[in-house]
């Protein structure tokens, strides 16, 4: 069992785990729910970057795109409207 | 035989990015509300990097060599195997550089369109774009 495979076996989950996240944010109506949903993407997509050889990436992703924007975004939403309608 | 695994895996994770990048171009044309479209953008430009970071990539040299980090920790090299070894494990940096400044232009493209749905729901009183496209008559 090389370290090498163990690498793409976790790379291979976290993807499919972000696959899942990205579809549960497209059909979710509750636009909250939506955005911890993409939040919870971001951080699989920081997982990967970590495993390929981007560490510095993740330094500035998983702030950004965990941190900031699903803020941004749930003020938006607080100063706005929550629910999508059909 | 972990060849062919950590190919198939590779292949997994490619494909899911692809699944992904369709999902998000789904979501950005045809979902009505404006924060579910930005949500999608913003996971557009994600997988976009992904896919930036994935051209640089180098796997290592041999599946059965450990992985370790190529740092270069005597500045004057006693030989040239130390070069010749940090090249040949280090990943290209030249789309690492691209994806960080992308990163953090993406945050600033993202809160202008934040501040310009603020202000569309202050116009017309609902962020539903078919509403808006009606309103607007």
């Amino acid at each position: 069992m090389s370290l090498d495979l163990l690498i793409y076996a976790v790379g291979a989950v976290a993807s499919l785990m972000s696959v899942v996240a990205v579809y549960l944010a497209l059909v979710e109506r509750d636009l909250v729910k939506a955005v911890i949903y993409s939040a919870i993407q971001s951080v699989f997509y920081s997982l990967l970057f970590y495993l390929f050889m981007s560490p510095d990436i993740v330094l500035v992703y998983l702030p950004v795109a965990g941190g900031v924007l699903p803020a941004l975004l749930l003020v938006l939403i607080s100063k706005t409207e929550r629910f999508e309608r059909e | 035989m972990v060849g062919f695994l950590a190919e198939y895996m590779f292949t997994v994770i490619y494909l899911s990015l692809f699944v992904n990048l369709g999902l998000s171009l789904f979501g950005l044309f045809y979902k009505p509300h404006y924060v579910k479209k930005l949500i999608m953008l913003g996971v557009l430009g994600d997988t976009l990097n992904m896919f930036a970071i994935f051209l640089g990539y180098r796997a290592w040299p041999s599946p059965t060599t450990p992985s370790r980090p190529p740092i270069l920790l005597t500045y004057p090299f006693e030989n040239a195997s130390v070069l010749v070894e940090f090249t040949s494990r280090a990943v290209d940096p030249l789309p690492q550089a691209l994806v960080l400044t992308a990163v953090v232009i993406g945050l600033a493209v993202m809160v202008f369109l934040i501040f310009l749905g603020d202000n569309l729901f202050k116009h017309y009183g609902t962020l539903d774009m078919r509403e808006i496209r009606r309103l607007r008559g």
